[in-house]
């Protein structure tokens, strides 16, 4: 391989992790206020995915901005289903049996609502931005993925502000490392928690825009990538933020490298390994690992 | 400090004190088991016997899932996987020649020896760890599946079963092992191993303090009730005669599994019964009725069970019995 394929490969990798970020982020906020796993990732992924789709058909809104629409949309969404379901079902220092089963639930809700409104077809978002491509000496890379890495980044940079300047930044914040500390100290728990189930939602609406500006997409799409989000949370530690983003770099480099090892068909395989190797030597992920650097230290 | 609010009944179903409920625990099963069994003298139409046929490999994976979901509190996604594995062994076995019977136990050996490669890395963690992890062994066994050559990949493996196709065997096959998946369930309920299970659920902390060794524990019975879902799976498969991918490791497979003990009743003995029969006999006219939205009324079904009636059929059953019996002594006293 020669170093120019190398550094394409790796380029392909940091632009995929940007999203892959952006994705999991959502999950991470969620787990960290409330303990519980969002099963229901994967359906909110895909409705991003359409959402996009049916702004850029019918009202011809650039996807880019369908995406930035996205947020808002979604943070509505995310609050109503918190509203809904989510706020009768009991919270622990664990993910509970009934947060798991309940998300499931709405997730097959939606996934199914999905199949039902737009049939199991293969839909893409084609702009005149999908095929061109960036071209810097002997590195190329299409533009759109440029873009969406360009949107996932600044989402993310948007978000980080908001966690450290903002009060409910710092309840969130509050509420991740110690639930009775922050409620001793005057946080408003339930208010808190409906807010970050709201941003996670948003987060997922407006990543499943992202990804299907890159791939095709129908009802199940977000089954693998809700997968993904899963390993890169477990890598990062479940509740650290910059721990997504060492994670998302690892599944990143690991499904582009790996296709020159393995035939492509395998790559949705890649995930669970992944997941499988973290869990046995990493279980605390790599923020436990930094952690067990400082103690040592 | 562990879980609140876990979903299912505290207390196990043989604890009834009043004849009525040892009725209901004793006789009725023994009936429905009489006539299960005195079904096929009736001849009735071959497609109720595969209804019910279907049904009873489904009591099987349902009530397996149960032992460690429901004793132990460990929901898993992936049961498609032993049950795929299972129908996948039984099927190369078969085509190699081995007897019917020994296929269906090395179908539940594999499933087994599968289900320790998820449990090895997570049972020794606390927290969300096994449940997401049996999601993605889901995706990972099927797409591995689709790619192996030489149980054909994606376009499926063909069983030659050289014995003549009588019908009513296999269903009394699948009897006996659903009726075995039962016995099973009831004795590791009764058993020491399953009051330490009962004890993870509640509070994982709690039991190890109190000498029970939640690893062990868990592996153990996650490898029984795996390879009872090794065993339907390949009963099923050597009634079907072509399996694929897309069929026995598909994920909507593990979501049946998990449905039919929580619409049942999650954590007791007859629960995961009767929500497989619910399930098993209603699924196909769903299906067919709302080709598009079944997988809607049941994950809708999932919700409404959760929010108000974790303890599904049974839990509404014994809420019934309970508010009878609150009736009628108020009527003795006045």
């Amino acid at each position: 391989m020669s170093a120019a394929d190398f550094l394409n490969l790796f380029i392909a990798a940091v632009l995929l992790a940007g999203v892959y970020a952006a994705m999991s982020v959502g999950m991470t906020i969620i787990y960290g206020v409330m303990k519980i796993v969002n099963l229901a990732h994967a359906g909110f992924l895909m409705l991003g995915a359409y959402f996009v789709f049916e702004a850029y058909d019918r009202f011809k809104i650039d996807p880019l901005l369908g995406v930035l629409l996205a947020f808002p949309v979604f943070f509505f969404i995310g609050m109503g289903v918190h509203w809904l379901l989510v706020r009768r079902i009991a919270t622990s220092d664990q993910p509970t049996l009934t947060s798991l089963l309940l998300l499931f639930g709405v997730w097959l809700v939606l996934q199914n609502l999905g199949y039902l409104i737009w049939g199991n077809s293969d839909r893409a978002i084609l702009t005149p931005r999908t095929l061109s491509s960036v071209e810097i000496g002997p590195i190329s890379f299409p533009t759109i993925r440029l873009a969406v890495f360009i949107v996932a980044v600044a989402s993310l940079v948007g978000l980080e502000f908001i966690l450290h300047k903002t009060w409910f930044g710092r309840s969130v914040r509050a509420l991740m490392q110690n639930k009775e500390a922050g409620q001793i100290v005057g946080v408003n728990v339930n208010r808190t928690a409906q807010i970050a189930f709201g941003v996670g939602i948003a987060f997922a609406g407006a990543a499943g825009g992202l990804l299907a500006m890159l791939y095709s997409f129908n009802p199940d799409f977000g089954a693998s990538f809700q997968l993904r989000a899963f390993v890169i949370i477990v890598l990062g530690g479940l509740e650290s933020f910059g721990g997504v983003a060492v994670g998302s770099l690892i599944l990143a480099l690991a499904e582009t490298f790996v296709i020159l090892i393995l035939p492509a068909s395998y790559q949705p395989a890649i995930a669970f390994s992944l997941l499988v190797v973290a869990l046995i030597v990493l279980p605390e992920g790599i923020a436990g690992l930094w952690a067990k650097r400082r103690r040592w230290a | 400090m562990g879980q609140e609010a876990p979903v299912g009944v505290k207390e196990g179903a043989d604890s009834g004190g009043s004849s009525v409920s040892r009725f209901v625990s004793v006789v009725v099963p023994l009936l429905l088991l009489a006539s299960l069994a005195a079904l096929p003298l009736a001849s009735p139409s071959p497609n109720i016997i595969r209804l019910l046929f279907v049904t009873l490999t489904l009591v099987t994976a349902s009530v397996g899932w149960n032992l460690i979901g429901g004793f132990a509190g460990q929901i898993s996604f992936g049961f498609a996987v032993f049950y795929g594995l299972g129908a996948y062994t039984t099927a190369l076995s078969i085509n190699g020649g081995v007897p019917p019977l020994i296929a269906f136990l090395l179908g539940a050996i594999v499933a087994a020896v599968a289900s320790l490669l998820i449990g090895l890395p997570t049972f020794r963690l606390k927290g969300p760890y096994f449940a997401i992890a049996t999601i993605g062994v889901s995706e990972a066994v099927r797409v591995v599946m689709m790619n192996v050559p030489f149980t054909g990949g994606a376009s499926g493996y063909r069983i030659i079963d050289k014995t003549r196709f009588v019908q009513s065997h296999h269903y009394y096959t699948a009897l006996v092992l659903a009726v075995l998946a039962v016995g099973i369930s009831i004795l590791v309920r009764r058993s020491k191993l399953g009051l330490a299970l009962i004890a993870i659920r509640e509070d994982q902390d709690a039991a190890s303090d109190l000498g029970v060794n939640p690893f062990v524990a868990k592996l153990l019975v996650h490898a029984l009730a795996a390879a009872l879902a090794g065993a339907a799976g390949g009963v099923y498969a050597r009634y079907a005669l072509f399996i694929d991918p897309d069929g026995v490791f598909a994920f909507r497979n593990g979501v049946a599994i998990l449905l039919m003990p929580i619409i049942g009743g999650v954590g007791t003995i007859w629960g995961p019964v009767i929500g497989a029969f619910v399930y098993g006999l209603i699924h196909e006219e769903v299906v067919a009725n709302f080709p598009q939205a079944h997988l809607l009324i049941f994950g809708s079904l999932l919700i409404l069970i959760i929010l108000f009636e974790p303890g599904g059929v049974v839990g509404l059953f014994k809420k019934f019995m309970r508010s009878l019996r609150a009736r009628s002594s108020v009527g003795s006293h006045s």
